[in-house]
């Protein structure tokens, strides 16, 4: 090797370095080996759409609760973390992102990366697991992660009962016809508040490397206050801000488990 | 000198390591500022971030260095910014007084009043929007605004500037300007840039709850009382879910980051009617944010006298009382406003408490700091 390196200095042949050295540029100056890593994973999008009782629904609008009560929706805030597919094997393929879902705002979606192949099944959490929810300062996040002091955009609690995970709130009225002023809060969080949604695929997703898949997610809105097993009477429960893990928060953690479906 | 094959090829493998590592690092070239207003040769300002608080984002633009700070004192507090020379910024924002104004309304060169009270200006590198309504969302956009306001300084910028460039005084702006920005053609951005520099710096957090949370003192029982009552949720919990009898403060005054302050805007319960002052509603348009004003900082509180985006209350009884009455209904009274048909039900004792932990947010070192006063 030695000789062959000399030889080429002796005779001022420095194409073969002049070469070495520019593979040396490009590849040090690139910081994303793509053609060369098999395991560069690919996104998956779940675009979130509002509902209510089955239409399309924007925070604002004036509707009615499952006993006629006048209602209108003025903030739908809500943690996702965990999101996982699992994959062929059975094994659950974990995202490592938090998103905070605004309904406030335009297309909510959740976004995260997993490896390339075929997934049967989804999941996500309802809220933050405890291992980041309590105990952590929010301002040792940067300011653009969604556990922030500004990024949390009201959902940090207090240090001991962490995030609040879930913020659905308004305003009713007892009758129709009735300025809606009555406050509807319902403020979910502690650590046994967290839920998780599944669902089995009949048709499986496949993730590319480096490409997006994407599937839609619906959050019906109205079945928060009834569904299959449980129904909240707004009037007589208005409130709750469950940071001791009362019943009727968790009664509302699971009613939301059912009002998402996917698409 | 020829040089050798063998020192050719040193040299061509050195200048090709060299271009490797260049191109390899990201942060090689990571620039202290960016922009045509950055002035490599200026001091960059070395901002302590105090504990708890969360990182401070300053604009790309905008780094704060010891000559720009330097020069957005000397603005904050020129009275040459205004239409008669009669006021500065710090006119209307009394270090004294948490930077704000112990009067209802502001007064303007003219003599007009504005329709608002002067909001504090305490840590404002950590807020993400400014004025009562958050017409500006950056600092730098906030400050342009009563330079030329009719009912402030009203002073056109193109004035302003001319003033400035033309300055003979010690100051020299021009020469000031050279140093912080490594121009001496003043402009209306550079000139906030310097005083958003020197905003940015005014950072308190050294109350005594600060100094509590440092494990540097302790807090009075009654001051303690009154931090736990404010962390509290409010209401009966035989009928609220989740009510603690607390003052249920800390929602909108989070102590996230130590800021007390959720950054967002909310209807308080002060009216019933929003005709005369639309808040959020009259900058984004849309009815559901009427009557909704930014959370203000309850640091330096007991200081900053008279309360509400309107100074309507004088004292920090009549506040604590406003909460405890539950607030007037309306139908866009926040939420955390809950209680509008009984109020939070605290105590006297329990008031005195919360007023106790409220005056414990007072930086008597922030508000004398020699660096913040009026160096003119």
């Amino acid at each position: 090797m030695m000789k062959y390196l000399s030889s080429h200095i002796e005779k001022r042949n420095l194409a073969p370095f002049v070469w070495i050295g520019l593979l040396m540029v490009i590849l040090a100056g690139c910081s994303r080996w793509v053609w060369m890593d098999n395991d560069v994973p690919g996104t998956f999008r779940m675009d979130t759409v509002l509902e209510w009782e089955g239409q399309p629904y924007s925070l604002g609008m004036e509707t009615e609760d499952h006993m006629n009560h006048p209602l209108r929706l003025d903030n739908l805030q809500m943690y996702i973390s965990e999101v996982a597919l699992r994959n062929e094997q059975g094994d659950w393929e974990k995202g490592d992102k938090v998103h905070l879902l605004d309904f406030n705002v335009q297309n909510q979606r959740i976004l995260d990366a997993f490896p390339p192949g075929m997934y049967n099944a989804i999941r996500f959490g309802m809220g933050l697991p405890s291992e980041i929810n309590a105990d952590i300062d929010p301002a040792s996040y940067p300011n653009d992660h969604p556990l922030s002091v500004v990024g949390s955009a009201g959902m940090f609690w207090t240090w001991a009962s962490g995030y609040v995970f879930v913020k659905y709130e308004g305003k009713y009225a007892l009758q129709a016809g009735e300025q809606l002023i009555e406050p509807l809060s319902y403020h979910c969080g502690t650590d046994d508040s967290f839920r998780t949604v599944t669902w089995e695929l009949e048709q499986s997703i496949q993730i590319r490397r480096q490409n997006l898949t994407t599937t839609e997610l619906v959050f019906d809105a109205s079945k928060v206050l009834i569904g299959e097993a449980d129904s909240i009477d707004i009037v007589l429960d208005p409130v709750t801000h469950n940071s001791e893990g009362t019943t009727l928060g968790g009664r509302l953690m699971d009613l939301m488990v059912d009002a998402w479906t996917i698409r | 000198m020829d040089k050798t094959p063998y020192t050719s090829v040193k040299e061509s493998i050195t200048w090709l390591l060299l271009l490797t590592c260049l191109i390899g690092c990201d942060r090689c070239q990571e620039p202290n500022c960016e922009g045509p207003d950055c002035n490599p040769t200026a001091t960059p300002y070395p901002l302590e971030i105090p504990p708890f608080f969360p990182p401070m984002d300053i604009p790309a633009d905008n780094p704060l260095t010891e000559e720009g700070v330097h020069l957005g004192r000397l603005l904050f507090w020129e009275k040459t910014l205004s239409l008669d020379e009669s006021l500065s910024c710090g006119s209307c924002h009394f270090p004294l007084h948490g930077f704000s104004d112990p009067a209802q309304y502001s007064t303007g060169v003219t003599g007009a009043q504005g329709t608002r009270n002067a909001m504090a200006l305490i840590n404002l590198g950590w807020a993400t929007s400014y004025f009562w309504d958050g017409r500006a969302i950056t600092l730098e956009e906030q400050i342009l605004q009563p330079v030329a306001h009719p009912d402030e300084m009203a002073l056109p910028w193109t004035q302003a500037i001319s003033r400035l460039q033309a300055d003979a005084s010690e100051v020299n702006y021009p020469e000031q300007f050279l140093k912080a920005f490594g121009t001496s053609t003043i402009t209306p951005e550079l000139t906030v840039k310097a005083i958003a520099q020197f905003l940015r710096t005014l950072i308190s957090a050294d109350s005594k709850f600060d100094q509590w949370r440092r494990g540097e003192t302790n807090l009075t029982d009654d001051e303690f009382a009154g931090y736990e009552m404010f962390l509290r949720e409010g209401g009966d919990p035989e009928t609220t879910p989740g009510g603690q009898f607390g003052g249920d403060c800390f929602h909108c005054h989070t102590e996230a980051g130590l800021q007390f302050s959720d950054y967002l805007f909310h209807n308080n319960g002060l009216d019933s009617s929003f005709v005369s002052d639309a808040g959020l509603a009259g900058v984004s348009g849309a009815v559901l944010d009427s009557g909704k004003f930014k959370t203000p900082t309850l640091r330096n509180v007991a200081l900053s006298a008279p309360y509400m985006h309107d100074g309507r209350f004088q004292t920090l009884e009549e506040v604590i009382d406003h909460y405890n009455s539950g607030g007037v209904p309306s139908s866009t009274v926040d939420p955390f406003m809950k209680y509008t048909t009984g109020g939070l039900e605290l105590s006297p004792v329990q008031k005195a408490q919360l007023l106790a932990f409220l005056h414990a947010l007072t930086d008597s070192a922030f508000v004398s700091a020699p660096q913040f006063q009026d160096p003119h």
